[in-house]
């Protein structure tokens, strides 16, 4: 049975979303699906007819990266790269849902995505930089 | 120094946050065919038959080959000879579970999958060998013809009876440590292509390019420059990804099917076959004065490396060259044994042996402290390498010993936390403060291993670096633009670094060891420097000064204590209207001799980094639960070319080495691996790691070293565990020295101790 990880990659040759373990144990394959982080590689494909989905192509918008990937560049939260896929989604179903996280509600967020070159530091840093910068900006927008 | 130093955001940040950056298993070619290993099910026996038939029979499938189908050699070894030992597609024998036999290319991964089950093979089991300590009796099953020992390091200095008749006090320790598994976030992945002309291409990732092409070629039987590796974006490697994994399988099928065949490891699949860190086995005998002088240690390690030799022997050959610790000893006797056994392969894996050892020097400190009633920063401070010092190989360390200054800003934050230790602790929780030190070699033991550059200035003023060096997430890729951009006077924007892809870029070392900002920040510099002085050669005539007068800034080019100056783009300008070209070569080995075979004398490495770390632990006393409360690392790296990336490097050490301390382990049982996925093997989650984390840079100055930098990647994460462990220690009195401190054992050694007294 095809998996949405498996439509993502192989069909519509997203391959920004990652494979590392097939299994639900690793979150490298986090995507959004109607606003909740989900393991796209347990999620069968057929469960996802009319449901919105965000990959991390899609965080950008013309060209302008979503304040989380600015913060991620910034704080230095990537190094390898094959975790920060479904890190950024991750930490975007948290903020669209609680826009100002402690940071211990970032690392539960984030309980689930393994990383194995960071320690989770700076991930965790960039994701309180992004919080506070969309705050600071939603801010201004009402004003 | 105007780039060097700064904070640089990574060159290759980008791609990476934006899901554009190319892995391996992300490349599609027109008319791919998928391949799959079938591997053995059994640690040891003999081949009787192979049948593919069936496997070939079924629709879809495009070759299946077995060992007699490799055109060239048939071994591959990281090493090389004399350990060469590891068959591409075993024929005669297995040796492990997991020993590939045959391989086979498919339209899909479905159907290759179906067919390697349909593969038949008659097996005639031999009697297995798990324990290396049984391993290396005569009678012991042979995993190979020649013996199960696979290396045998002596270290020799002073006179050990002599030392242990002067010591005053005498500790004795036996420290066992478990397999561990890198758990890069990537599987092994890679794509092959053979053109028309018999080139073979394979994408991949890997940590050394240099090496997989040349397997390649032997495996394949072709000249090295018909095959070009281009080494793919790579997910974490931390010396998994040193050895050969899809790489000769997937040119073996594309040479066979002449189409491009693509093999993605599944996570069992990786866990299964990646090299391990080899389990150790270490008795460890010290004896010191009354004062905490250490006066002699006598040390035996018995690591098992498995099946096959990989990295072995070169990993218990750096753990004994470090087993004394950062310490003056004047006697000591350390035999290191590598030897075979029928279980996973064991070779890199960050930290290559000193992470195990360390263990066991900085729990024989700890243990010294005490007896003494020492404060266990003190006795290191008191027995800590200098300037001037000598090695248990007799290396004279000469400069950047940076180990005291480790200590000693280490000392002034431990003092705070034990002020405050008590008053936080509640009824059925026990605090504690642990201290843990390191020292590491740069660059591989003994032996040679350069790497090259070449840096061309273009017509514009920007500059292209080609250099063969890995990048596989460490951020070599930034510290090399840094590099260039400093010795070339312009910014790390302006710099275009190219690196491994053997079709174009110079030979490069393996990313391992820690040695890339070391050695091939190094080439990179040379050439730098050589494409400088060719335009300054044309400048210096142009204003008739010498050459030695003019330095660059911001794509300026002054004349010292002058007012004089040329646009660097118009010099270059000038080179190219009278037919020279700025180009630049360079390359670097680290100036080392080899260990002599008997005593272990020798000088293995051209400089080392030190560091010590802190932790304080909070350990349950009704559950034996161990929180890691604060993490602070004091590292010594001779010059932070990118502070950013160093802080990083040392905050995943820190992960590294508490996933070490408290939950590590990769469970095999006769031979196979019960723990085979991340649901199993477990690592530190960001639940794990604690809020206050420190990463304090020392930079004591490594004159060989790019602007005086050394290396960071594995330092960063020895010295934790130690430290984790003497906190649990501290806390609770709970000596754990069989590896994971997991809750079942602390609380086991909570009670033990209590039942003693």
């Amino acid at each position: 049975m095809a998996t949405l990880l498996d439509i993502l990659r192989e069909q519509l040759g997203l391959t920004g979303t990652k494979k590392g373990c097939g299994a639900g144990d690793c979150g490298a394959c986090t995507v959004i699906m109607d606003k909740k982080a989900i393991l796209s590689c347990l999620t069968p494909a057929m469960q996802v007819t009319g449901r919105e989905i965000t990959t991390v192509e899609g965080l950008s918008r013309n060209g302008e990266l979503h304040p989380l990937q600015e913060a991620f560049i910034e704080c230095g939260a990537v190094q390898c790269g094959f975790c920060t896929p479904g890190m950024l989604l991750s930490a975007k179903a948290l903020l669209d849902q609680n826009p100002s996280p402690t940071q211990e509600e970032v690392r539960m967020a984030i309980s689930g995505n393994l990383c194995r070159c960071t320690g989770y530091k700076k991930i965790i840093d960039a994701i309180m930089l992004a919080s506070k910068r969309m705050k600071d900006e939603g801010g201004q927008g009402k004003k | 120094m105007s780039v060097v130093g700064k904070r640089v955001k990574r060159v290759d940040v980008l791609e990476k946050v934006t899901g554009k950056a190319l892995f391996a298993d992300d490349l599609r070619f027109e008319d791919m065919l998928y391949a799959k290993v079938l591997r053995s099910p059994l640690p040891h026996a003999r081949i009787r038959r192979v049948d593919t038939s069936l496997a070939e029979e079924l629709r879809g499938v495009r070759a299946v080959l077995t060992a007699r189908d490799i055109p060239g050699e048939s071994t591959i070894g990281i090493l090389g000879d004399p350990f060469r030992d590891q068959p591409v597609l075993a024929d005669e024998k297995v040796r492990f579970v997991g020993d590939p036999i045959a391989i086979v290319a498919a339209d899909s991964p479905k159907i290759a999958e179906e067919a390697s089950k349909l593969i038949q093979v008659e097996y005639e089991e031999l009697k297995p060998v798990f324990d290396p300590v049984e391993a290396m009796r005569e009678d012991a099953p042979r995993v190979h013809e020649g013996g199960n020992i696979a290396g045998h390091r002596k270290i020799r200095r002073g006179d050990v009876e002599e030392g242990f008749a002067q010591a005053d006090v005498i500790i004795e320790g036996t420290y066992k440590t478990p397999f561990q598994e890198h758990a890069h976030l990537e599987p092994e992945a890679g794509v092959a292509r053979v053109d028309e002309k018999g080139n073979v291409t394979v994408w991949a990732c890997t940590q050394f390019p240099s090496n997989v092409r040349e397997e390649i070629a032997r495996c394949l039987g072709l000249s090295l420059n018909k095959v070009r590796v281009i080494q793919t974006v790579t997910g974490g490697g931390f010396g998994a990804k040193l050895d050969i994994s899809v790489h000769c399988h997937i040119a073996l099928l594309a040479l066979k099917t002449g189409r491009p065949v693509k093999l993605v490891y599944t996570r069992p699949e990786s866990i299964m076959t990646s090299t391990k860190r080899h389990p150790f086995i270490i008795k460890y005998k010290t004896g010191a004065t009354r004062e905490g002088k250490l006066l002699v240690v006598e040390i035996e390690i018995i690591g098992d490396t498995g099946a096959y030799a990989s990295y072995g022997p070169a990993v218990l050959t750096r753990a004994a060259v470090h087993a004394t610790g950062p310490y003056n000893v004047p006697n000591v006797k350390i035999d290191a044994y590598t030897v075979y056994t029928n279980n996973p392969i064991c070779g890199a894996m960050r930290g290559f042996g000193v992470p195990q050892i360390a263990i066991a020097h900085e729990t024989q400190m700890d243990n010294l402290a005490e007896k003494l009633g020492m404060d266990p920063i003190e006795i290191r401070l008191k027995n800590a390498f200098d300037l001037g010092s000598r090695t248990a190989t007799g290396q004279l360390l000469a400069h950047s010993v940076g180990i005291k200054k480790t200590l000693q800003e280490a000392q002034k934050i431990a003092k705070e936390w034990r002020r405050d230790l008590l008053r936080k602790e509640e009824p059925t929780k026990r605090r504690g403060v642990g201290v843990g030190v390191m020292w590491y070699g740069i660059g591989n033991t003994g032996r040679p291993n350069p790497s090259g550059a070449f840096v061309e200035l273009l017509d514009d003023g920007g500059v292209v670096v080609l250099s063969g060096c890995a990048e596989i997430g460490q951020g070599s890729d930034t510290i090399l633009a840094q590099i260039a951009a400093e010795e070339l006077g312009t910014d790390v924007e302006n710099v275009k670094v190219v690196t491994a892809d053997t079709g174009v870029t110079p030979w490069c070392r393996a990313t391992s060891a820690s040695g890339q900002t070391y050695i091939s920040g190094n080439a990179v510099r040379l050439a730098a420097i050589n494409a400088r002085q060719t335009l300054f050669q044309q400048v210096a005539a142009d204003f008739g000064v010498e050459r030695g007068e003019l330095y660059l800034d911001k794509g300026v080019i002054w004349v010292k204590d002058s007012g004089q100056k040329n646009l660097i783009t118009e010099a270059i300008k000038k080179c190219r209207s009278l037919g020279i070209l700025t180009l630049g070569s360079g390359w670097f080995n680290p100036d080392t001799t080899p260990l002599d075979p008997e005593t272990g004398t020798g000088n293995p490495y051209a400089t080392y980094s030190f560091a010590t770390h802190l932790a304080e632990v909070e350990v349950d006393v009704e559950t034996g639960e161990t929180r890691v409360l604060k993490l602070a690392a004091y590292n010594d790296v001779g010059k932070a070319i990118n502070p950013i990336g160093v802080e990083a490097q040392v905050e995943g050490g820190l992960s590294m080495g508490l996933g070490c301390a408290l939950m590590e382990e990769l469970i095999v049982e006769k031979g196979v691996i019960k723990t085979p996925t991340l649901a199993q093997y477990l690592i530190p989650t960001s639940l794990d790691m604690p809020e206050d984390m420190s990463v304090n840079i020392i930079e004591e100055s490594e004159p060989s070293g790019p602007f005086g930098a050394k290396g960071v990647g594995e330092p960063a994460s020895i010295p934790t565990a130690p430290a984790i462990l003497n906190a649990i220690y501290d806390a609770v009195g709970a000596r754990i020295t069989t590896l994971p401190a997991t809750s079942e054992k602390v609380l086991e050694a909570i009670k033990g101790k209590s039942s003693h007294q």
